[in-house]
């Protein structure tokens, strides 16, 4: 259904991709860890590769968790799908887009 | 010196009808539809604008006199508070989190309501919903007003109570409310009296008030409660206003009953996510707790509105709010959700927290039988061992936000305490998130709309709020030190503590 509206309702998104060139937004959710009362958001470049994503981002926001054990981490999912490829790729070549949510285990 | 007879005094219902509808007139300069241009493009049809009953048929001096009354016993009460160093006897410093939680997020609110009581006041077709709205417009203006007086007293002694109003533009948990009204104002003016009149002032009031009411008086807040009193007649007016404006609304038009029901299944949700934040200050932010927030929600929705108000408007053709059922079943969940967040995040907050000590997690543990002790409270303990070594366990990053009601994604699946509850949508090849089947329905309505949501993670991650770091960000929100982070050992604890032993000399 469309807005009901006195003129021709259209404006852009206030956060599509364009907005955050080179980089991106992505969600990192620690299933299972009630600590964290909900995923976090973070902005990172789109040639990041996953491994130094997992180690320089995801890392230092887990280690909140007094428990964390990084070596731990497992069963990596985005956007529900499974994820699998090496870890030195880029998280776009990994179909982790803008605004994908990221989920874990540990 | 020659006396004249004093005049005859007009009675009530005579006098009502000079002073308020027979000031209205027929334009004979413009067209009715360009006098009232904004009362037809929702699809609501209004036959006769005159069928519009106004219950209390009150008149400007009738008004003014009334609340110059009522002002004046508040203002004696502020004195007396304020001389006596009435803040003293507060149940504890801890306490006023709430109602810096109350002014920074609910007093803009107020304000917000008398500006778009105004639009209505100018732009409704009827003189009598007209005049009921001019007078809700000073209504919300004084409210807004006496608040501010009201908890101006305790921003001499305490954090916190400084800068609620650019806060409230600007801080992430006020988004929440902040968000709610603004989609209220971009509506229609037939869409705002559903959504604040009806779904927010009839339906959710009493939910939304009474708990700040009740939990000031238990909790040695003379003040607030004495606002609070000055408020209600008003409000049982505005609530009677919702309640007209709803009836005469289905009344006029058939064709009026989906949309309106429409209307009352997105705000009633709406209405409901923001209400969260009420209850986790219920559950966790009064030291000496009123009732829970599970029983205010039985007794104040389940039974006075799905078991009072809508078998009456059964008879029209209403049925009671799409995803209600999914408000119930979260009852016994949403205040430890919600208050995980303000705990994780007061280091960004213009309040501060703590974790519930052993007598507050018995109290929790009665009131939440089915859920406590297996889901909330482990995470409490864990988050006293992290403080027995000297820790504080903050979030250190930006949490998901939910594309409408702005909330962190802390919700959890309606059968699963355990299982987060995520939703996502696609609209023009984007990705949205919602935290809930009510806010992906919002959502999927009017997707136009809500893709220009001011989340405010996202727009710190854009740079529009101060910077990338932390301070950065504080400065700009106006949070200053003493203000945010943990309650134990925070400045107002420090005070609380040295007023109470006398070491430390008040106000100073």
């Amino acid at each position: 259904m469309a807005v009901k509206a006195l003129y021709d309702y259209d404006f852009p998104s206030a956060d599509r991709a364009e907005l955050f060139g080179d980089d991106q937004l992505v969600y990192v959710h620690w299933e299972g860890n009630p600590l964290f009362c909900s995923a976090a958001c973070f902005r990172v470049p789109k040639a990041l590769g996953f491994g130094e994503f997992v180690e320089t981002v995801v890392g230092p926001w887990a280690a909140s968790d007094p428990d964390f054990d990084p070596t731990a981490v497992r069963d990596w999912r985005v956007n529900g799908r499974p994820l699998d490829g090496s870890a030195e790729a880029p998280l776009t070549e990994l179909g982790i887009g803008h605004k994908a949510l990221l989920q874990f285990t540990a | 010196m020659t006396q004249t007879a004093p005049r005859r005094k007009l009675p009530l219902k005579e006098r009502y009808a000079l002073l308020t509808r027979d000031l209205d007139w027929d334009p004979s300069y413009v067209t009715k539809e360009q006098l009232f241009p904004y009362t037809s493009y929702e699809g609501i049809k209004v036959h006769d604008w005159d069928g519009w009953e106004d219950p209390f048929r009150l008149t400007v001096d009738a008004y003014y006199k009334y609340q110059a009354e009522k002002d004046k016993r508040l203002y004696a009460v502020l004195d007396g508070f304020a001389q006596s160093q009435g803040h003293l006897g507060l149940a504890d410093a801890s306490y006023l989190n709430a109602i810096k939680l109350f002014i920074q997020g609910v007093t803009p609110l107020e304000y917000a309501a008398h500006r778009h009581f105004a639009y209505l006041a100018r732009y409704l077709e009827g003189p009598a919903p007209r005049f009921a709205a001019l007078c809700q417009s000073v209504d919300e203006l004084r409210h807004c007003q006496t608040q501010i007086h009201t908890i101006s007293n305790y921003n001499k002694y305490y954090g916190g109570f400084h800068s609620w109003s650019k806060m409230h533009d600007r801080v992430w948990y006020l988004s929440v409310p902040k968000s709610l009204f603004d989609d209220a104002m971009t509506a229609g003016p037939f869409e705002f009296l559903i959504s604040i009149s009806f779904s927010f002032e009839y339906l959710l009031t009493n939910l939304l008030f009474v708990p700040f009411m009740s939990g000031a008086s238990f909790n040695g807040d003379m003040p607030t409660m004495s606002f609070g009193f000055s408020a209600q007649s008003d409000e049982s007016r505005h609530m009677t206003l919702g309640l007209e404006a709803i009836k005469f609304l289905l009344e006029q038009d058939e064709g009026n009953v989906p949309i309106i029901q429409d209307w009352i299944d997105k705000w009633f949700w709406r209405a409901y996510r923001m209400s969260a934040l009420v209850a986790g200050m219920m559950d966790y932010m009064l030291p000496k707790p009123v009732m829970s927030w599970k029983e205010a929600f039985e007794l104040y929705f389940e039974d006075q509105m799905l078991g009072g108000l809508f078998p009456d408007l059964e008879f029209y053709g209403i049925r009671p709010p799409r995803h209600v059922q999914d408000a119930i079943a979260e009852k016994d969940k949403l205040s430890h959700e919600v208050y995980k967040v303000l705990h994780n995040f007061s280091f960004a907050a213009s309040f501060t927290t703590q974790a519930p000590n052993e007598q507050h997690m018995k109290w929790l543990a009665e009131q939440y039988p089915e859920t406590f002790d297996q889901h909330y409270r482990p995470v409490w303990e864990k988050h006293h061992r992290i403080e027995a070594n000297g820790g504080r366990m903050f979030f250190q990053g930006l949490p998901q936000l939910c594309q409408v009601c702005q909330i962190p994604m802390v919700f959890t699946e309606k059968d699963d305490p355990g299982k987060t509850s995520f939703r996502s949508s696609e609209f023009r090849d984007e990705q949205f998130h919602t935290c809930s089947e009510g806010c992906q329905w919002i959502f999927e309505r009017e997707p136009e709309k809500f893709v220009q949501a001011w989340l405010p993670v996202h727009q710190i991650y854009q740079g529009n709020c101060g910077g990338p770091s932390v301070p950065e960000v504080l400065e700009w929100y106006g949070i200053q030190e003493g203000d945010n982070g943990e309650y134990k050992g925070s400045l107002d604890h420090k005070s609380w503590i040295g007023w109470h032993n006398g070491d430390v000399e008040q106000g100073v």
